[in-house]
């Protein structure tokens, strides 16, 4: 092999390893923010006023809007006793017992899960999570004496159906 | 047991129980109580706003209307003559068309300020002579709370049911204010915005002639008693699920830390009142809404028993416009309070220990404004130094009876002296002086003898 062939082979070689070599990785790193991870009621903080309180519940029991006069004397009775649980307490009783949109013991156990979803929108505004589901449904099922009314009184009771 | 064991014992316990310190019902120990003077106190803030003259100086019309009649017309509370022309304090005479002719009898055969200590001259000493900033200085000992409390605020200062809850150790149901209304702060007066204090250590609050009225007929009676079932179980364990996805500090209704039988306890009087439909233990003579609380106020001292009550009555607050009004309310106000007091001594557990202090919340002005009733009786407000005269009586348990303390020229006492004076009464004076939250010139009572 003369030396100019030589010459066009290593050249070619050299075209050819060019071509083919590896090539450096370029690597690209992708962050994501730290984001803080809440409950889903986190967002509540903000006190329902006894005007609020009392509007949204006798809506939510009767279907129509409590009237101004009717909403004055409500607010008169809540605050002439000291512990807001108490007449809390008291008022979504009376009210419960009045309301005639309450689904029946039958309907809540024909399909516990619908009952518990709607349960959460209807007083809390929201679905509920995995476990609360669970826990809801291991509840009701084995409680065969629970009433929806007592459910009820017990979600238009609690502290987080006070805020939002 | 053999006697001389019984006797080793019991010497042994009464020994034990005066070395050591009380140890309260939350746990937290107190060893600075002294033993209680009476077991119950009753506090009646008296009536809305009380003339000297009217009341302990007993001139009747001659101290403000230029007529020469005087007499006393407390005379339940005060001893003296009622009186004897010129009547329009009593019932109406409806047979002759005469107002207020009929004075109501004497429930109490002895007066109270025969039975214990009254101070005739008490000063209202700092702030405004308003109702609320009265009240605010009667259940919280400091005019201070006055100045930054005001209309629809909590007092600044502790009341006396949070000394009482947190350094006695009485529960929530052992102490109550019961008010006249909802109106302004009354509703406010049970607890302090105080960081050391507050809500944990409230009193509960009732204005029974809203809860019982037509508010609460429409709203409360009738409710379902879910504490009377197994029901209400059930829905405390699904509530206290709910609460514990919703566990943030403080966010929470606003409840006054009555236990699960308390909170049943005042549903249940509730509900008995209700079933009473108004046949409550009513003083004779009841056509006016003080008198009616008074009759609630009797119910709920039947019911709870508490260990401290205040009460406030208002209806003389009339005086503004109708001096007639506040002539005949503040009869009924001595009537209702001697009612109060003869009934208290029969109920079960508080007859015999139970001390009651009566007490305006302030007084009223010396000249008069230029409202004329239908006597033609001019009416008087409440802003000039009159209106800082006021008197205290007390009576009952562990109170020196016969005993009069000061006099027109001689004041003793001051408003804000309530406070320690109960405080002493329940063995707390010290730490409630320790505390350094009263009026600096507040005192006890019982030290001003």
């Amino acid at each position: 092999m003369n030396m100019q062939i030589f010459t066009k082979l290593c050249f070619l070689f050299i075209v050819v390893l060019g071509l083919t070599a590896c090539q450096e990785d370029i690597y690209e790193v992708y962050e994501i923010n730290s984001v803080e991870v809440l409950p889903v009621n986190a967002q509540k903080n903000k006190a329902k006023t006894d005007a609020q309180y009392v509007s949204i519940l006798y809506t939510n029991f009767f279907q129509v809007p409590i009237g101004p006069n009717k909403l004055l004397e409500a607010l008169d009775a809540i605050r002439s006793i000291g512990d807001k649980q108490i007449s809390y307490d008291i008022i979504v009783s009376k009210y419960l017992n009045q309301s005639p949109d309450l689904p029946t013991k039958e309907e809540m156990y024909a399909d516990p899960e619908t009952f518990v979803y709607d349960t959460y929108k209807r007083f809390l505004t929201r679905q509920p999570t995995e476990a609360e589901l669970a826990w809801m449904l291991n509840y009701i099922t084995s409680n065969p004496s629970l009433a929806p009314d007592i459910v009820y009184l017990a979600f238009a009771t609690s502290n987080e159906h006070y805020y939002y | 047991m053999k006697r001389r064991q019984f006797i080793k014992n019991t010497a042994g316990a009464a020994l034990s129980s005066s070395l050591f310190p009380y140890i309260l019902p939350s746990g937290i120990i107190n060893s600075s109580m002294a033993s209680p003077l009476a077991d119950h106190v009753v506090f009646v803030l008296f009536a809305g706003g009380v003339r000297q003259q009217e009341s302990v100086l007993m001139r009747y019309l001659a101290g403000s209307q230029n007529e020469n009649v005087e007499g006393n017309i407390l005379y339940n509370m005060l001893n003296g003559a009622p009186p004897e022309t010129k009547i329009a304090y009593g019932q109406d005479d409806t047979e002759n068309d005469l107002v207020g002719h009929i004075p109501i009898d004497a429930l109490l055969q002895t007066p109270l300020e025969s039975q214990g200590t009254l101070f005739p001259e008490v000063r209202y000493a700092k702030g405004g002579t308003g109702h609320f900033g009265g009240l605010l200085t009667g259940v919280s000992g400091n005019y201070s709370s006055v100045d930054v409390g005001g209309l629809q605020k909590r007092p600044a200062a502790p009341t006396i049911f949070e000394y009482l809850r947190k350094h006695a150790g009485f529960k929530a149901t052992d102490t109550w204010y019961v008010g006249l209304g909802t109106s302004g702060s009354r509703p406010l007066l049970n607890h302090s915005l105080h960081p050391d204090y507050g809500r944990r250590y409230a009193g509960n609050f009732i204005a029974p002639t809203v809860t019982f009225g037509s508010p609460g007929q429409n709203h409360f009676m009738n409710f379902k008693n879910y504490h009377e079932t197994d029901e209400w179980n059930k829905a405390l364990e699904i509530r206290n699920f709910l609460n514990q996805s919703f566990s943030k500090e403080g966010f929470e209704i606003p409840h006054l830390y009555n236990t699960d039988s308390e909170d049943n306890s005042i549903k249940s009087f509730v509900k008995s009142i209700f079933a009473k439909n108004g046949n409550i233990f009513l003083p004779p003579v009841n056509d006016n809404q003080d008198l009616k609380v008074i009759g609630y106020t009797l119910e709920l001292l039947h019911w709870f028993k508490p260990k401290v009550t205040v009460v406030d009555l208002s209806n003389v607050d009339v005086c503004h416009g109708n001096f007639t009004g506040y002539l005949k309310n503040m009869h009924r106000a001595d009537h209702g309070i001697g009612f109060l007091w003869r009934e208290i001594q029969k109920i079960p557990g508080m007859a015999g220990n139970t001390a009651m202090i009566v007490m305006p919340e302030h007084g009223r002005d010396l000249e008069p404004n230029s409202i004329q009733d239908d006597n033609d009786w001019y009416a008087y407000d409440h802003s000039g130094g009159n209106s800082r005269r006021i008197f205290t009586l007390m009576v009952g348990a562990g109170i020196d009876a016969g005993l009069r303390v000061g006099g027109e020229g001689n004041p003793v006492g001051d408003a804000a002296d309530v406070v320690p004076t109960i405080a002493d009464i329940f063995g707390i004076k010290q730490t409630v002086y320790d505390k350094g939250l009263i009026d600096p010139n507040a005192r006890s009572l019982f030290d001003r003898l």
